[in-house]
């Protein structure tokens, strides 16, 4: 069971599903990310370099096939960070609910 | 520290976790090339049979086997579609990998029971045509599987709401 804790540095909400998208996988290339959440390389690396200055993930930067790759991954302190997120809005929302419930 | 955000933030914030869940689960997928390589190789090996050479029929049969195994158990479980992601275990669901294989295992024993009925009706080379059958269902039903499989892992999603 994950303790519900809050957390402004993921809230936001495109470190929210560039965080949501790295948790539901093992590593994503920046280029996918980009894709996927449809933003700019500028933004994009604006919101990892913040992620990353956390210890919230790990950028690694290889060669494959003669081109240069950039894959991002979170770490266990980004993952428990976010699981920790996750589990306070799932208690802020069934807080709500049951309170609506009663009334 | 007590969150300064309203029941329908939160609520917002939990839609925008699974839409960026979806858009893994979306990735869960084995690559184009496996499928075709699979039914080649199928192929291939149901000429060589044909061919009425137990020591060639072994050897390919050897050969199909030590290759499949050496590439299957890093891509069948669908997390590694692409070079660009690999989808976490837990959203491409534990049981992919086995279902696959588990389908691979059934065409084998299909081909032999079309191989039967093909030579019971007088084919020349029962085991190609046999194997050409099983080829086409390699080819169409591979990705239908695995959408089959990115439904289960959406509705699992679902459920977890």
């Amino acid at each position: 069971m994950t303790e519900p804790r809050f957390d402004e540095l993921i809230h936001p909400g495109t470190r929210l599903s560039i965080v949501g998208l790295l948790a539901a996988a093992d590593w994503v290339e920046f280029a996918l990310l980009r894709d996927k959440l449809g933003m700019s390389d500028s933004a994009l690396s604006k919101q990892l370099s913040t992620l990353e200055a956390a210890g919230y993930l790990a950028v690694e930067r290889r060669v494959s096939d003669g081109r240069r790759r950039v894959r991002v991954r979170l770490t266990p302190t980004g993952r428990g960070a976010f699981q920790g997120h996750v589990a306070a809005l799932r208690q802020i929302v069934a807080a709500a609910e049951s309170e609506h419930a009663l009334a | 520290m007590e969150p300064q955000i309203t029941p329908a933030e939160a609520r917002a914030a939990l839609e925008a976790v699974d839409r960026s869940r979806l858009r893994v689960i979306q990735e869960i997928d084995l690559p184009v090339w496996y499928w075709w390589g699979l039914a080649l190789g199928w192929v291939a090996l149901g000429f060589i049979t044909d061919l009425k050479h137990p020591w060639l029929t072994t050897a390919a049969t050897l050969l199909f086997g030590a290759v499949h195994a050496t590439v299957a158990p890093r891509i069948a479980n669908g997390r590694h579609r692409t070079r660009r992601l690999s989808v976490s275990a837990d959203i491409a669901g534990f049981r992919t990998g086995r279902l696959v294989l588990g389908c691979v295992a059934a065409l084998g024993v299909l081909t032999v029971g079309f191989a039967l009925a093909a030579n019971a009706d007088g084919a020349r080379h029962p085991v190609t045509v046999a194997s050409i059958l099983v080829a086409v269902i390699i080819l169409l039903g591979g990705p239908r599987l695995l959408a089959a499989i990115r439904r289960n892992r959406e509705a699992a999603l679902d459920a977890a709401r």
